[in-house]
């Protein structure tokens, strides 16, 4: 499937994106990736590594201080409106209009997203595939659980049928079954020819089905393995030798860099 | 988008909870306040009547039109009861003389004076103070309530533009909220004819206009929490703010701009002025005794020519007294309307920075109900005063001044008592409202302050979400 894929060109891609915030903290540092059709690329790191920053910068919710993000080709701080056509977003908690039903919430974030066409069977199909049950298709979301909520947040992205998806740290909080599902369900959009640029704590699902694995801290991508390299390696220890700072002054030094990133 | 998104509002609005609070609380207070409009207005009316018809009791008792101790009333008008203003302010009853100053006597707040304390919940009351507080409550979430919840970014994760959604979201919340205002108040405009409150097609309009301006004033409360809304992260910061600019608003800067101005150009109060007219009025009395005392009549004339010559001497001087006491009044009255006017011109702009004053002067002016009801009760006084004199004049044969007159009463040979009078023959005293073009015209500046007001907390509110950080 990678090599399939892999020459096509990419629908997510960050060029050497930095960015500082006010404070002067350097959130993201020259962040180089790629993401192409068919693949999903995992970003793992702690809180505050530039995980979420990078997204925010792929959907223009901040500009980049130095660098580019592109969706589709198209600049994502150049031409949000028109990169944002090309991109569905999941969050980590996805909060809907809680008075609204689920179809509704459905009908309106799909409608957003541009797609003005489907049928109420249309959204009854999109919801089982992510395996919400049918009574819950009309109740209000303020009765859904987390889990039922990052089901609708799906079934938004499904029915967007967006090239490219931006999933922010998607499984948190998820039991275990549920997180089983959502694994299935990110795996079956990858099969379709999605492009996901995924962030996340949880390096055993990203290990499972993740085509790329990038790792930061403190804003800068320190490492990077494909699904093959990740094969027979303790990815926990890696993250945690990473995390540790154990390979910073290797990449400073450039031994790492050649191989790794 | 705008659209989708305008859609989104009026339905999340109409589903909520908060709206539902809101429109049973609104339905309420307004439906009452028709209500109580209405049961205030049919009790003035009767009061109006009774106090018209005691009046021609006591006309039609007397024998003589110079013993009629005549009154002329402020007739009560139905918009006065819906919007108060300075209706329950203002003496409704004038004791009529032929000359001389007239004062309004007998104010609502007499024969209430616990209203005078906690007032009428009137329409203006309710969209003053209650709408404007309910616009702030349910707005001031509108954008920071978004972003805390996730919506906002899941939204703008689509190829949404900024300016149709903040646009979408204050035309929906003002749309959503509005039907939660119209709905009571047509129901309360309907039942005003079944209660017995008769408008005219004039006073219908004046009505709609007033609804129209309650509207802008609710309009721009919202713009301005929606505003608010855009410019913090958190809903209780921006709540905060929202109640702190509302009280400035609505109970400081009015209050305020009154009391500045009366510090700006202090002007001596009525009791001075009235102290100030007595003080002239017997100085110029003192200096009429010895005129009086040194009244001589003609030698050798008849006790009958005396009393004629006398009657004659005490009228001129009076007339004379009297028309030094007028000029005098007329000039101590023109200073201190004209120092009056100023203050109240400097307090009315002032007062103009809170759009709660704007609306007040807007629906008052409307409603005929400003501080002009006040003026024009007394030139139509004055100009009755003039009509009444002429005819007081030509029954009785005397101009009223003041001083002494003595009057003998005959009967005929056969003990028949005087006819009494007939009250129709006194003269009809007309209050001249203003006209709806005029009200109009009158309450112009308000009315484009009101829509300037949304222009420009609409206008920040867009400036401020376009610059808003959506994370």
């Amino acid at each position: 499937m990678e090599n399939e894929t892999i020459k096509q060109a990419p629908l997510l891609e960050a060029r050497n994106l930095t960015k500082v915030y006010e404070d002067g903290v350097k959130a993201l540092d020259n962040l180089q990736l790629k993401v192409h059709p068919g693949e999903i690329f995992a970003m793992l790191g702690g809180n505050g590594a530039g995980k979420t920053t990078a997204i925010n910068i792929f959907l223009d919710f901040i500009q980049p201080t130095t660098g580019n993000a592109f969706i589709n080709g198209i600049d994502a701080n150049e031409d949000p409106l028109e990169a944002k056509r090309n991109v569905a977003f999941v969050s980590e908690n996805v909060q809907l209009y809680p008075n609204f039903t689920a179809m509704q919430n459905l009908d309106f974030f799909v409608r957003l997203g541009g797609k003005n066409s489907y049928s109420r069977n249309d959204y009854e199909n999109a919801l089982v595939r992510v395996g919400l049950q049918r009574d819950a298709f009309d109740k209000k979301l303020k009765d859904f659980s987390k889990g039922m909520r990052q089901k609708c947040g799906i079934a938004i992205a499904i029915l967007k049928d967006a090239p490219a998806i931006l999933l922010d740290e998607p499984t948190s909080g998820l039991d275990p079954k549920a997180g089983k599902e959502f694994t299935r369900l990110i795996g079956d959009l990858r099969d379709e020819g999605k492009a996901i640029l995924m962030s996340t704590h949880d390096i055993f699902r990203a290990k499972e089905i993740s085509d790329h694995v990038g790792i930061l801290n403190n804003g800068i991508l320190v490492a990077r393995k494909t699904h093959a390299e990740l094969a027979g390696v303790n990815l926990e220890e890696l993250y945690v030798e990473y995390m540790a700072g154990y390979m910073e002054e290797n990449i400073e030094e450039g031994i790492l860099s050649n191989d790794l990133i | 988008m705008f659209k989708l998104i305008f859609l989104k509002e009026l339905k999340e609005i109409i589903q909520s909870s908060r709206f539902t609070i809101s429109f049973a609380v609104c339905s309420v207070l307004i439906i009452l306040a028709f209500f109580m409009g209405a049961q205030n207005y049919l009790a003035s009316q009767s009061q109006y009547e009774a106090a018209i018809q005691e009046n021609r009791n006591q006309i039609a008792a007397n024998t003589e039109w110079m013993m009629v101790q005549h009154s002329i009333m402020l007739p009560p008008q139905p918009l006065m009861a819906l919007v108060n203003g300075i209706s329950n302010d203002v003496g409704r009853n004038i004791s009529m003389s032929n000359r001389g100053e007239l004062r309004a006597d007998n104010t609502r707040f007499n024969d209430e004076p616990i209203f005078a304390i906690f007032r009428f919940m009137d329409l203006e009351f309710i969209f003053g103070i209650v709408l404007s507080l309910f616009a702030i409550i349910f707005a001031y979430d509108a954008i920071n309530g978004e972003k805390v919840s996730g919506t906002l970014k899941l939204c703008f994760a689509n190829s949404i533009p900024r300016a149709s959604f903040i646009a979408g979201k204050l035309a929906g919340s003002f749309v959503g909220l509005s039907i939660a205002l119209l709905i009571p108040i047509l129901i309360g405009a309907a039942i005003l004819p079944i209660l017995g409150v008769q408008l005219s097609s004039d006073e219908w309009l004046r009505l709609a206009l007033i609804v129209f301006s309650g509207l802008a004033y609710f309009g721009l409360f919202l713009a301005l929490a929606i505003g608010i809304s855009a410019m913090t992260n958190r809903p209780s910061n921006a709540f905060l703010i929202g109640l702190v600019v509302w009280i400035f608003a609505v109970l400081i800067v009015p209050r305020a701009s009154v009391l500045i101005s009366g510090r700006l150009d202090e002007v001596p109060n009525v009791d001075d002025i009235t102290a100030q007219k007595n003080r002239f009025r017997a100085q110029l009395f003192q200096e009429d005794r010895p005129k009086m005392s040194n009244f001589k009549p003609d030698e050798g004339t008849e006790p009958q020519e005396v009393m004629t010559q006398f009657s004659s001497f005490m009228r001129e001087l009076s007339s004379t007294r009297q028309e030094k006491i007028d000029a005098f009044t007329e000039r101590v009255n023109e200073e201190y309307i004209n120092r009056k006017n100023r203050q109240e011109e400097v307090a009315l702009a002032l007062s103009r920075i809170s759009p709660t004053s704007v609306f007040t002067l807007a629906s008052t002016e409307l409603a005929g109900t400003s501080l002009g009801l006040q003026n024009r009760f007394m030139e139509s006084a004055k100009d009755y005063q003039n009509i009444y004199g002429n005819f007081i004049t030509e029954k009785t044969g005397s101009e009223g001044h003041s001083g002494f007159r003595m009057v003998m009463v005959t009967t005929d040979d056969e003990g028949e008592e005087p006819e009494t009078l007939d009250p129709n023959e006194m003269p009809k005293f007309e209050f001249a409202k203003t006209s709806l073009k005029t009200a109009a015209s009158n309450s112009f500046l308000d009315l484009g302050l009101l829509v300037l007001f949304n222009l420009l907390f609409f206008g920040g509110a867009f400036a401020a979400f376009l610059r808003y950080d959506l994370r």
